[in-house]
Protein backbone atom coordinates (compact mmCIF):
# COMPACT_ATOMS: atom_id res chain seq x y z
CA UNK A 1 0.00 0.00 0.00
CA UNK A 2 3.25 2.29 0.89
CA UNK A 3 5.07 1.66 -2.29
CA UNK A 4 2.24 3.19 -4.89
CA UNK A 5 1.24 6.06 -2.31
CA UNK A 6 5.25 7.00 -2.26
CA UNK A 7 5.99 6.98 -6.01
CA UNK A 8 2.68 9.36 -6.01
CA UNK A 9 3.95 11.60 -3.78
CA UNK A 10 6.70 11.65 -5.67
CA UNK A 11 5.47 12.50 -8.81
CA UNK A 12 3.26 15.26 -7.79
CA UNK A 13 6.17 16.75 -5.90
CA UNK A 14 8.89 16.87 -8.66
CA UNK A 15 8.47 20.06 -9.27
CA UNK A 16 9.13 20.78 -5.76
CA UNK A 17 13.04 19.41 -5.70
CA UNK A 18 13.95 21.35 -9.13
CA UNK A 19 13.76 24.86 -7.26
CA UNK A 20 14.20 23.82 -3.76
CA UNK A 21 16.90 23.43 -1.30
CA UNK A 22 16.56 19.76 -1.10
CA UNK A 23 20.00 18.57 -1.79
CA UNK A 24 21.14 20.79 1.71
CA UNK A 25 18.66 19.10 4.08
CA UNK A 26 20.10 15.90 3.13
CA UNK A 27 23.56 17.27 4.37
CA UNK A 28 22.47 18.19 7.46
CA UNK A 29 24.40 16.84 10.61
CA UNK A 30 23.08 14.16 12.39
CA UNK A 31 22.35 14.44 16.06
CA UNK A 32 24.73 12.50 18.38
CA UNK A 33 22.03 12.16 20.61
CA UNK A 34 20.24 9.25 18.85
CA UNK A 35 21.22 5.62 18.55
CA UNK A 36 20.79 5.60 15.13
CA UNK A 37 23.42 7.98 14.39
CA UNK A 38 26.20 6.06 13.51
CA UNK A 39 24.43 4.14 10.38
CA UNK A 40 26.00 4.89 7.38
CA UNK A 41 24.95 6.71 4.53
CA UNK A 42 24.77 6.75 0.51
CA UNK A 43 23.46 9.36 -2.04
CA UNK A 44 20.29 10.07 -1.57
CA UNK A 45 17.53 8.67 -3.69
CA UNK A 46 15.19 10.51 -5.75
CA UNK A 47 12.25 9.32 -3.20
CA UNK A 48 14.61 10.73 -0.44
CA UNK A 49 15.36 14.09 -2.06
CA UNK A 50 11.49 14.50 -2.38
CA UNK A 51 11.04 13.37 1.51
CA UNK A 52 13.79 15.24 2.76
CA UNK A 53 12.85 18.68 1.17
CA UNK A 54 11.23 21.53 2.60
CA UNK A 55 12.45 20.05 6.10
CA UNK A 56 10.87 16.82 5.77
CA UNK A 57 7.55 18.08 5.60
CA UNK A 58 6.64 15.09 3.42
CA UNK A 59 7.10 12.57 5.43
CA UNK A 60 4.35 13.91 8.21
CA UNK A 61 1.79 14.10 5.27
CA UNK A 62 2.92 10.55 4.35
CA UNK A 63 2.30 8.86 7.85
CA UNK A 64 -0.59 11.26 8.04
CA UNK A 65 -2.36 9.58 4.75
CA UNK A 66 -1.39 6.33 5.43
CA UNK A 67 -3.73 6.63 8.70
CA UNK A 68 -6.53 8.17 6.80
CA UNK A 69 -6.23 5.63 3.93
CA UNK A 70 -6.53 2.78 6.55
CA UNK A 71 -9.54 4.21 8.09
CA UNK A 72 -10.88 4.59 4.52
CA UNK A 73 -10.28 1.22 4.10
CA UNK A 74 -11.36 0.12 7.27
CA UNK A 75 -14.81 2.11 7.04
CA UNK A 76 -15.03 0.21 3.43
CA UNK A 77 -14.95 -3.39 5.07
CA UNK A 78 -17.14 -2.59 7.62
CA UNK A 79 -19.64 -0.99 4.96
CA UNK A 80 -19.68 -4.39 2.70
CA UNK A 81 -20.19 -6.23 5.80
CA UNK A 82 -23.15 -3.71 6.38
CA UNK A 83 -24.61 -4.32 2.92
CA UNK A 84 -24.08 -8.07 3.14
CA UNK A 85 -26.58 -7.93 6.65
CA UNK A 86 -28.90 -5.65 5.09
CA UNK A 87 -29.30 -7.90 2.03
CA UNK A 88 -29.86 -11.22 4.68
CA UNK A 89 -32.52 -8.59 6.44
CA UNK A 90 -34.37 -8.10 3.14
CA UNK A 91 -34.04 -11.77 2.43
CA UNK A 92 -35.35 -12.87 5.85
CA UNK A 93 -38.25 -10.47 6.88
CA UNK A 94 -40.79 -9.74 4.65
CA UNK A 95 -41.49 -5.85 4.28
CA UNK A 96 -44.44 -4.25 6.13
CA UNK A 97 -46.20 -3.25 2.91
CA UNK A 98 -46.75 -7.23 2.34
CA UNK A 99 -48.95 -7.32 5.66
CA UNK A 100 -51.13 -4.42 4.04
CA UNK B 1 -30.27 -2.89 20.67
CA UNK B 2 -26.89 -4.00 22.89
CA UNK B 3 -25.19 -0.75 21.56
CA UNK B 4 -26.20 2.74 23.08
CA UNK B 5 -27.02 4.72 20.19
CA UNK B 6 -27.11 7.80 21.19
CA UNK B 7 -24.05 7.63 22.82
CA UNK B 8 -22.64 6.25 20.27
CA UNK B 9 -23.54 9.45 17.75
CA UNK B 10 -22.48 11.56 20.39
CA UNK B 11 -18.99 10.15 21.01
CA UNK B 12 -18.50 10.08 17.13
CA UNK B 13 -19.45 13.42 16.49
CA UNK B 14 -17.01 14.65 19.36
CA UNK B 15 -13.98 12.37 18.13
CA UNK B 16 -14.71 13.63 14.51
CA UNK B 17 -14.13 17.73 15.77
CA UNK B 18 -11.74 16.60 18.40
CA UNK B 19 -9.30 14.94 15.82
CA UNK B 20 -10.09 17.94 13.22
CA UNK B 21 -8.82 20.19 15.96
CA UNK B 22 -5.85 18.14 16.71
CA UNK B 23 -4.89 18.34 13.21
CA UNK B 24 -4.71 21.36 12.34
CA UNK B 25 -3.25 22.22 15.89
CA UNK B 26 -0.29 19.45 15.25
CA UNK B 27 0.55 21.53 11.65
CA UNK B 28 -0.43 24.75 12.73
CA UNK B 29 1.29 25.47 15.98
CA UNK B 30 5.41 25.86 15.93
CA UNK B 31 7.80 24.49 17.91
CA UNK B 32 11.72 25.16 18.43
CA UNK B 33 13.36 23.09 15.73
CA UNK B 34 14.90 19.53 16.48
CA UNK B 35 17.34 18.05 14.63
CA UNK B 36 17.00 15.20 12.36
CA UNK B 37 13.19 15.24 13.03
CA UNK B 38 12.86 18.49 11.73
CA UNK B 39 9.23 18.85 10.70
CA UNK B 40 9.22 15.14 11.52
CA UNK B 41 8.27 15.86 14.89
CA UNK B 42 5.06 16.25 14.14
CA UNK B 43 4.64 12.60 13.40
CA UNK B 44 4.47 12.64 17.60
CA UNK B 45 0.74 13.32 17.28
CA UNK B 46 0.34 10.69 14.77
CA UNK B 47 1.90 7.71 14.62
CA UNK B 48 2.43 7.63 18.17
CA UNK B 49 -1.83 7.52 19.02
CA UNK B 50 -1.50 4.67 16.82
CA UNK B 51 0.31 2.46 19.59
CA UNK B 52 -1.87 3.52 22.25
CA UNK B 53 -4.78 3.07 20.39
CA UNK B 54 -3.82 -0.87 20.07
CA UNK B 55 -2.92 -0.60 23.30
CA UNK B 56 -6.94 0.41 24.23
CA UNK B 57 -8.15 -2.09 21.62
CA UNK B 58 -5.44 -5.04 23.62
CA UNK B 59 -7.52 -4.15 26.80
CA UNK B 60 -11.10 -3.91 25.27
CA UNK B 61 -10.07 -7.47 23.68
CA UNK B 62 -8.59 -9.28 26.78
CA UNK B 63 -10.88 -7.68 29.09
CA UNK B 64 -14.29 -9.03 27.17
CA UNK B 65 -12.56 -11.92 26.78
CA UNK B 66 -12.64 -13.08 30.29
CA UNK B 67 -16.11 -11.51 30.40
CA UNK B 68 -16.77 -14.69 27.49
CA UNK B 69 -15.31 -17.03 30.11
CA UNK B 70 -17.20 -16.04 32.69
CA UNK B 71 -20.77 -15.39 31.22
CA UNK B 72 -20.31 -17.36 27.21
CA UNK B 73 -22.27 -14.46 26.22
CA UNK B 74 -21.65 -13.96 22.26
CA UNK B 75 -22.15 -9.71 22.53
CA UNK B 76 -18.93 -10.27 24.66
CA UNK B 77 -17.53 -12.78 21.95
CA UNK B 78 -18.27 -10.23 19.46
CA UNK B 79 -16.58 -7.29 21.63
CA UNK B 80 -13.50 -9.34 21.93
CA UNK B 81 -13.50 -9.80 18.37
CA UNK B 82 -13.86 -6.87 16.85
CA UNK B 83 -11.44 -5.39 19.47
CA UNK B 84 -8.77 -7.89 18.33
CA UNK B 85 -9.76 -6.51 14.68
CA UNK B 86 -9.37 -2.73 15.29
CA UNK B 87 -6.53 -3.28 17.34
CA UNK B 88 -4.61 -4.86 14.56
CA UNK B 89 -5.87 -2.17 12.17
CA UNK B 90 -4.09 0.45 14.59
CA UNK B 91 -1.11 -1.82 14.90
CA UNK B 92 -0.41 -2.05 11.32
CA UNK B 93 -0.97 1.74 10.83
CA UNK B 94 1.63 2.13 13.79
CA UNK B 95 3.58 -0.08 11.95
CA UNK B 96 3.56 1.36 8.64
CA UNK B 97 3.82 4.69 9.75
CA UNK B 98 6.86 4.06 12.09
CA UNK B 99 9.11 2.68 9.30
CA UNK B 100 8.33 5.72 6.94
CA UNK B 101 9.21 7.54 9.65
CA UNK B 102 11.93 5.89 10.56
CA UNK B 103 13.13 5.53 6.68
CA UNK B 104 13.00 9.21 6.44
CA UNK B 105 15.16 10.44 9.42
CA UNK B 106 17.45 8.16 11.06
CA UNK B 107 18.08 5.71 7.96
CA UNK B 108 18.35 8.51 5.25
CA UNK B 109 20.88 7.31 2.97
CA UNK B 110 20.47 3.80 3.68
CA UNK B 111 18.47 0.69 2.15
CA UNK B 112 16.78 0.25 6.13
CA UNK B 113 13.12 -0.04 5.96
CA UNK B 114 12.92 -2.46 8.62
CA UNK B 115 15.07 -1.80 11.82
CA UNK B 116 14.65 -4.26 15.33
CA UNK B 117 13.66 -1.17 17.32
CA UNK B 118 11.75 -3.03 20.46
CA UNK B 119 8.54 -1.15 19.87
CA UNK B 120 8.27 -2.25 16.67
CA UNK B 121 9.11 -5.78 17.30
CA UNK B 122 6.25 -5.71 20.43
CA UNK B 123 3.75 -4.60 17.26
CA UNK B 124 4.91 -7.46 15.41
CA UNK B 125 4.48 -9.71 17.65
CA UNK B 126 1.19 -8.82 19.28
CA UNK B 127 0.04 -8.41 15.64
CA UNK B 128 1.29 -12.50 15.25
CA UNK B 129 -0.40 -13.19 18.46
CA UNK B 130 -4.03 -11.46 16.76
CA UNK B 131 -3.31 -13.68 13.73
CA UNK B 132 -2.76 -16.66 15.43
CA UNK B 133 -6.06 -15.16 17.54
CA UNK B 134 -8.19 -15.18 14.01
CA UNK B 135 -6.81 -18.45 12.74
CA UNK B 136 -7.75 -20.39 15.45
CA UNK B 137 -11.28 -18.46 15.45
CA UNK B 138 -11.69 -19.92 11.83
CA UNK B 139 -10.37 -23.84 12.99
CA UNK B 140 -13.74 -24.11 14.84
CA UNK B 141 -17.49 -24.55 14.00
CA UNK B 142 -18.92 -24.71 17.24
CA UNK B 143 -19.77 -21.18 18.00
CA UNK B 144 -19.91 -21.75 22.18
CA UNK B 145 -16.71 -23.54 21.82
CA UNK B 146 -15.00 -20.77 19.09
CA UNK B 147 -15.93 -18.34 21.86
CA UNK B 148 -14.54 -19.92 24.38
CA UNK B 149 -11.30 -21.15 23.41
CA UNK B 150 -10.32 -18.27 21.59
CA UNK B 151 -11.27 -16.09 24.38
CA UNK B 152 -8.28 -18.53 26.66
CA UNK B 153 -5.95 -18.32 23.93
CA UNK B 154 -6.62 -14.33 23.80
CA UNK B 155 -6.06 -13.65 27.44
CA UNK B 156 -3.32 -16.86 27.70
CA UNK B 157 -1.12 -15.26 24.35
CA UNK B 158 -1.17 -12.15 25.99
CA UNK B 159 1.17 -12.53 29.07
CA UNK B 160 3.90 -12.93 27.29
CA UNK B 161 3.73 -9.92 25.88
CA UNK B 162 5.13 -7.78 29.03
CA UNK B 163 8.28 -9.52 29.26
CA UNK B 164 9.84 -8.06 26.00
CA UNK B 165 9.31 -4.84 27.88
CA UNK B 166 12.83 -6.21 29.89
CA UNK B 167 14.44 -8.48 27.57
CA UNK B 168 14.42 -6.80 24.23
CA UNK B 169 15.94 -3.43 25.44
CA UNK B 170 18.77 -5.35 26.45
CA UNK B 171 19.56 -6.67 22.83
CA UNK B 172 18.20 -3.84 20.60
CA UNK B 173 18.93 -0.29 19.94
CA UNK B 174 16.16 2.08 19.59
CA UNK B 175 14.92 5.06 18.13
CA UNK B 176 12.49 6.04 20.16
CA UNK B 177 12.47 8.42 23.55
CA UNK B 178 13.61 7.09 26.82
CA UNK B 179 15.43 3.79 25.43
CA UNK B 180 19.03 3.86 26.42
CA UNK B 181 21.15 6.42 25.34
CA UNK B 182 18.44 8.29 23.92
CA UNK B 183 16.83 11.48 25.53
CA UNK B 184 14.40 10.78 27.37
CA UNK B 185 10.56 11.73 26.26
CA UNK B 186 10.40 15.30 28.47
CA UNK B 187 13.77 16.23 27.35
CA UNK B 188 12.66 16.54 23.80
CA UNK B 189 9.21 17.97 23.54
CA UNK B 190 8.61 21.22 23.49
CA UNK B 191 5.29 22.68 26.24
CA UNK B 192 3.67 22.97 22.77
CA UNK B 193 3.72 19.60 21.77
CA UNK B 194 2.78 18.16 24.69
CA UNK B 195 -0.45 20.35 23.95
CA UNK B 196 -1.13 18.66 21.23
CA UNK B 197 0.22 15.19 21.96
CA UNK B 198 -2.00 14.40 24.59
CA UNK B 199 -5.42 15.44 23.03
CA UNK B 200 -3.97 13.64 20.43
CA UNK B 201 -3.91 10.24 22.41
CA UNK B 202 -7.51 10.69 23.66
CA UNK B 203 -8.74 11.81 19.91
CA UNK B 204 -6.99 8.94 18.59
CA UNK B 205 -8.36 6.49 21.58
CA UNK B 206 -11.50 7.92 21.04
CA UNK B 207 -11.22 6.91 17.36
CA UNK B 208 -10.83 3.22 18.39
CA UNK B 209 -14.08 3.52 20.67
CA UNK B 210 -15.66 4.78 17.45
CA UNK B 211 -14.23 2.35 14.76
CA UNK B 212 -14.87 -0.53 17.31
CA UNK B 213 -18.40 0.42 18.69
CA UNK B 214 -19.76 0.48 14.88
CA UNK B 215 -18.28 -2.96 13.66
CA UNK B 216 -19.85 -4.22 16.68
CA UNK B 217 -23.06 -2.78 15.91
CA UNK B 218 -22.83 -4.64 12.36
CA UNK B 219 -21.45 -7.66 13.63
CA UNK B 220 -24.40 -7.93 16.33
CA UNK B 221 -26.89 -7.24 13.60
CA UNK B 222 -25.32 -10.00 11.65
CA UNK B 223 -25.02 -12.28 14.71
CA UNK B 224 -28.99 -11.79 14.90
CA UNK B 225 -30.06 -12.28 11.43
CA UNK B 226 -27.36 -15.15 10.42
CA UNK B 227 -26.39 -16.92 13.90
CA UNK B 228 -22.79 -15.89 13.16
CA UNK B 229 -20.39 -14.33 15.16
CA UNK B 230 -16.99 -14.12 12.81
CA UNK B 231 -16.84 -10.55 10.57
CA UNK C 1 10.71 -40.13 16.96
CA UNK C 2 11.21 -36.68 18.96
CA UNK C 3 14.62 -37.56 19.67
CA UNK C 4 15.40 -38.51 15.78
CA UNK C 5 14.07 -35.36 14.96
CA UNK C 6 16.21 -33.59 16.56
CA UNK C 7 19.66 -35.45 15.99
CA UNK C 8 18.37 -35.30 12.16
CA UNK C 9 17.54 -31.49 12.12
CA UNK C 10 20.50 -30.97 14.39
CA UNK C 11 23.35 -32.73 11.39
CA UNK C 12 21.42 -30.85 9.00
CA UNK C 13 22.26 -27.95 10.44
CA UNK C 14 26.28 -28.93 11.23
CA UNK C 15 26.24 -29.62 7.44
CA UNK C 16 24.59 -26.68 6.39
CA UNK C 17 26.83 -24.72 8.70
CA UNK C 18 30.17 -26.59 7.34
CA UNK C 19 33.52 -26.06 8.56
CA UNK C 20 33.36 -22.37 8.76
CA UNK C 21 33.48 -21.25 12.70
CA UNK C 22 30.06 -19.59 14.07
CA UNK C 23 30.27 -16.97 16.91
CA UNK C 24 28.78 -18.39 20.17
CA UNK C 25 25.56 -16.22 20.03
CA UNK C 26 25.11 -18.00 17.11
CA UNK C 27 25.31 -21.56 18.08
CA UNK C 28 22.81 -20.58 21.12
CA UNK C 29 20.70 -19.41 18.55
CA UNK C 30 20.77 -22.55 16.29
CA UNK C 31 20.03 -24.62 19.64
CA UNK C 32 17.28 -22.74 20.73
CA UNK C 33 15.97 -22.56 17.56
CA UNK C 34 16.00 -26.54 17.40
CA UNK C 35 14.17 -26.79 20.38
CA UNK C 36 11.59 -24.88 19.56
CA UNK C 37 10.67 -26.28 16.36
CA UNK C 38 10.72 -30.06 18.50
CA UNK C 39 8.70 -28.25 20.89
CA UNK C 40 6.02 -27.22 18.14
CA UNK C 41 6.42 -30.42 16.40
CA UNK C 42 6.48 -32.81 19.26
CA UNK C 43 4.54 -31.57 21.84
CA UNK C 44 1.44 -30.95 19.97
CA UNK C 45 0.31 -34.48 20.11
CA UNK C 46 0.31 -34.75 23.34
CA UNK C 47 -3.94 -34.54 23.89
CA UNK C 48 -5.06 -34.62 20.01
CA UNK C 49 -4.02 -38.10 20.98
CA UNK C 50 -6.30 -38.01 23.74
CA UNK C 51 -9.04 -37.36 21.69
CA UNK C 52 -8.10 -39.81 18.62
CA UNK C 53 -8.04 -42.49 21.15
CA UNK C 54 -11.06 -41.32 22.87
CA UNK C 55 -9.38 -41.17 26.40
CA UNK C 56 -10.62 -37.84 27.06
CA UNK C 57 -13.68 -38.94 28.45
CA UNK C 58 -11.87 -41.35 30.79
CA UNK C 59 -10.16 -38.71 31.99
CA UNK C 60 -12.52 -35.85 32.35
CA UNK C 61 -14.74 -38.13 34.58
CA UNK C 62 -12.13 -39.69 36.55
CA UNK C 63 -9.48 -36.82 37.11
CA UNK C 64 -9.28 -33.07 38.36
CA UNK C 65 -8.56 -31.27 34.97
CA UNK C 66 -5.05 -29.70 37.08
CA UNK C 67 -3.84 -33.35 37.49
CA UNK C 68 -4.24 -33.88 34.06
CA UNK C 69 -2.54 -30.76 33.16
CA UNK C 70 0.08 -31.17 35.87
CA UNK C 71 0.89 -34.50 34.04
CA UNK C 72 1.11 -33.63 31.04
CA UNK C 73 3.29 -30.83 31.63
CA UNK C 74 5.57 -33.07 33.46
CA UNK C 75 5.95 -35.33 30.96
CA UNK C 76 6.29 -32.58 28.31
CA UNK C 77 9.15 -30.99 30.48
CA UNK C 78 10.95 -34.13 30.76
CA UNK C 79 10.48 -34.62 27.14
CA UNK C 80 11.83 -31.33 26.18
CA UNK C 81 15.06 -31.84 28.67
CA UNK C 82 15.99 -34.71 26.68
CA UNK C 83 16.02 -32.73 23.55
CA UNK C 84 18.14 -30.21 25.51
CA UNK C 85 20.33 -32.70 26.31
CA UNK C 86 20.39 -34.27 23.14
CA UNK C 87 20.96 -31.15 21.52
CA UNK C 88 23.60 -29.95 23.52
CA UNK C 89 25.73 -33.66 23.08
CA UNK C 90 25.16 -33.09 19.31
CA UNK C 91 25.88 -29.48 19.18
CA UNK C 92 29.47 -30.17 21.56
CA UNK C 93 30.34 -33.34 19.44
CA UNK C 94 29.38 -31.91 15.60
CA UNK C 95 30.09 -28.10 15.76
CA UNK C 96 33.12 -28.77 18.62
CA UNK C 97 31.11 -26.70 20.66
CA UNK C 98 32.61 -25.58 23.99
CA UNK C 99 30.64 -24.65 27.31
CA UNK C 100 32.83 -22.87 29.71
CA UNK C 101 29.59 -22.34 32.17
CA UNK C 102 28.02 -25.67 32.70
CA UNK C 103 26.02 -25.25 35.28
CA UNK C 104 24.67 -22.00 34.05
CA UNK C 105 23.77 -24.19 30.44
CA UNK C 106 22.24 -26.42 32.42
CA UNK C 107 20.07 -23.81 34.62
CA UNK C 108 19.13 -21.75 31.28
CA UNK C 109 18.12 -25.24 29.30
CA UNK C 110 15.69 -26.05 32.64
CA UNK C 111 14.19 -22.78 33.08
CA UNK C 112 13.73 -22.52 29.62
CA UNK C 113 12.17 -25.65 29.04
CA UNK C 114 9.63 -25.29 32.00
CA UNK C 115 8.93 -21.74 30.06
CA UNK C 116 8.38 -23.53 26.64
CA UNK C 117 6.89 -26.66 28.18
CA UNK C 118 3.93 -24.26 29.89
CA UNK C 119 2.75 -22.65 26.68
CA UNK C 120 3.23 -25.64 24.54
CA UNK C 121 0.82 -27.70 26.68
CA UNK C 122 -1.84 -25.51 26.89
CA UNK C 123 -1.76 -24.24 23.36
CA UNK C 124 -1.71 -28.30 22.54
CA UNK C 125 -5.18 -28.61 24.66
CA UNK C 126 -6.27 -25.25 22.90
CA UNK C 127 -5.75 -26.96 19.04
CA UNK C 128 -7.06 -30.42 20.46
CA UNK C 129 -10.20 -28.96 20.88
CA UNK C 130 -10.07 -27.24 17.29
CA UNK C 131 -11.88 -29.42 14.40
CA UNK C 132 -9.76 -27.85 11.82
CA UNK C 133 -5.95 -28.72 13.22
CA UNK C 134 -3.94 -28.29 10.64
CA UNK C 135 -0.35 -26.14 11.62
CA UNK C 136 -1.77 -24.30 13.91
CA UNK C 137 0.52 -25.30 17.21
CA UNK C 138 3.49 -23.15 15.60
CA UNK C 139 1.38 -20.57 14.68
CA UNK C 140 0.15 -19.73 18.41
CA UNK C 141 2.89 -20.47 20.02
CA UNK C 142 5.45 -18.94 18.14
CA UNK C 143 5.04 -15.30 18.62
CA UNK C 144 4.15 -16.29 22.49
CA UNK C 145 7.67 -17.77 22.69
CA UNK C 146 9.70 -14.73 21.47
CA UNK C 147 10.12 -13.07 24.79
CA UNK C 148 11.74 -16.41 25.90
CA UNK C 149 13.51 -16.75 22.86
CA UNK C 150 15.48 -13.58 23.39
CA UNK C 151 16.65 -14.50 26.96
CA UNK C 152 17.07 -17.53 26.23
CA UNK C 153 19.65 -17.46 23.36
CA UNK C 154 21.40 -14.75 25.44
CA UNK C 155 21.31 -16.75 28.79
CA UNK C 156 22.70 -19.69 26.44
CA UNK C 157 25.49 -17.40 24.68
CA UNK C 158 26.98 -16.46 27.47
CA UNK C 159 26.93 -20.11 29.32
CA UNK C 160 29.45 -20.70 26.39
CA UNK C 161 31.41 -17.84 26.79
CA UNK C 162 31.70 -17.96 30.47
CA UNK C 163 34.03 -14.49 30.74
CA UNK C 164 30.94 -12.85 32.98
CA UNK C 165 30.16 -15.78 35.00
CA UNK C 166 26.61 -15.69 36.35
CA UNK C 167 26.37 -12.42 36.97
CA UNK C 168 26.14 -11.85 32.98
CA UNK C 169 22.60 -13.51 32.45
CA UNK C 170 21.56 -11.80 36.08
CA UNK C 171 18.54 -10.11 34.09
CA UNK C 172 18.17 -13.38 31.54
CA UNK C 173 17.58 -15.98 34.62
CA UNK C 174 15.28 -13.82 36.25
CA UNK C 175 12.93 -13.12 33.01
CA UNK C 176 13.00 -16.95 32.19
CA UNK C 177 11.88 -18.11 35.75
CA UNK C 178 9.28 -15.27 35.56
CA UNK C 179 8.09 -16.16 32.00
CA UNK C 180 7.55 -20.22 33.15
CA UNK C 181 5.70 -18.54 36.73
CA UNK C 182 2.99 -16.71 34.76
CA UNK C 183 2.84 -18.94 31.96
CA UNK C 184 2.46 -21.74 34.25
CA UNK C 185 -0.07 -19.82 36.54
CA UNK C 186 -1.74 -18.59 34.06
CA UNK C 187 -2.61 -22.24 32.19
CA UNK C 188 -3.51 -23.61 35.62
CA UNK C 189 -5.82 -20.84 35.78
CA UNK C 190 -7.14 -21.05 31.86
CA UNK C 191 -7.14 -25.00 31.56
CA UNK C 192 -10.26 -25.76 32.87
CA UNK C 193 -12.38 -23.38 30.36
CA UNK C 194 -10.39 -26.01 28.05
CA UNK C 195 -11.00 -28.68 29.61
CA UNK C 196 -14.43 -28.88 30.73
CA UNK C 197 -17.13 -28.19 28.31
Amino acid sequence: MITPLLTLIQDAAQSVIQDSTALQSVSTAYDSLWSGADIPTQAPTALEQVMLSDEKIFVVLAVVLIIWFGVAILILRTDKHLERVERSVSENIPLKDDDL
Amino acid sequence: MMVNVKRYTLVRNLVFGWITVVLLAGFLLNFPKINILEQTARNLYFHVPMWFSMMAAAFVSGYHSLKVLQTADPLRDIRALQAARIGTFFGLLGLTTGIVWSRFTWYVGTDVWWNFDPRQIMVTIQLLIYGGYFVLRSAFDEPLKRAKISAVFNLFAMTALPFLLYVIPRQMQSLHPGAEGNPAFSQITHPVMRLVFYPAIIGFIGLFWVLYTQRVRVAWLKYRVTQDSEM
Amino acid sequence: MLLMFVMSSLFLIALAIGQDPISEHMKSALLWVVIMFSAAIGLGRSFVAEEERGTVLLLQLNVRGSQVLAGKLVFNFILLLAVDLVGLGMFTFLLSMQVENLPLMLTVLTLGSVGIAGATTLLSAIIARASNKGPLLPVLLFPMLIPLLLSVVRGASQALEGGLGWSGAEIELTTMAAFAGVVLSASFLLFEYVWTD
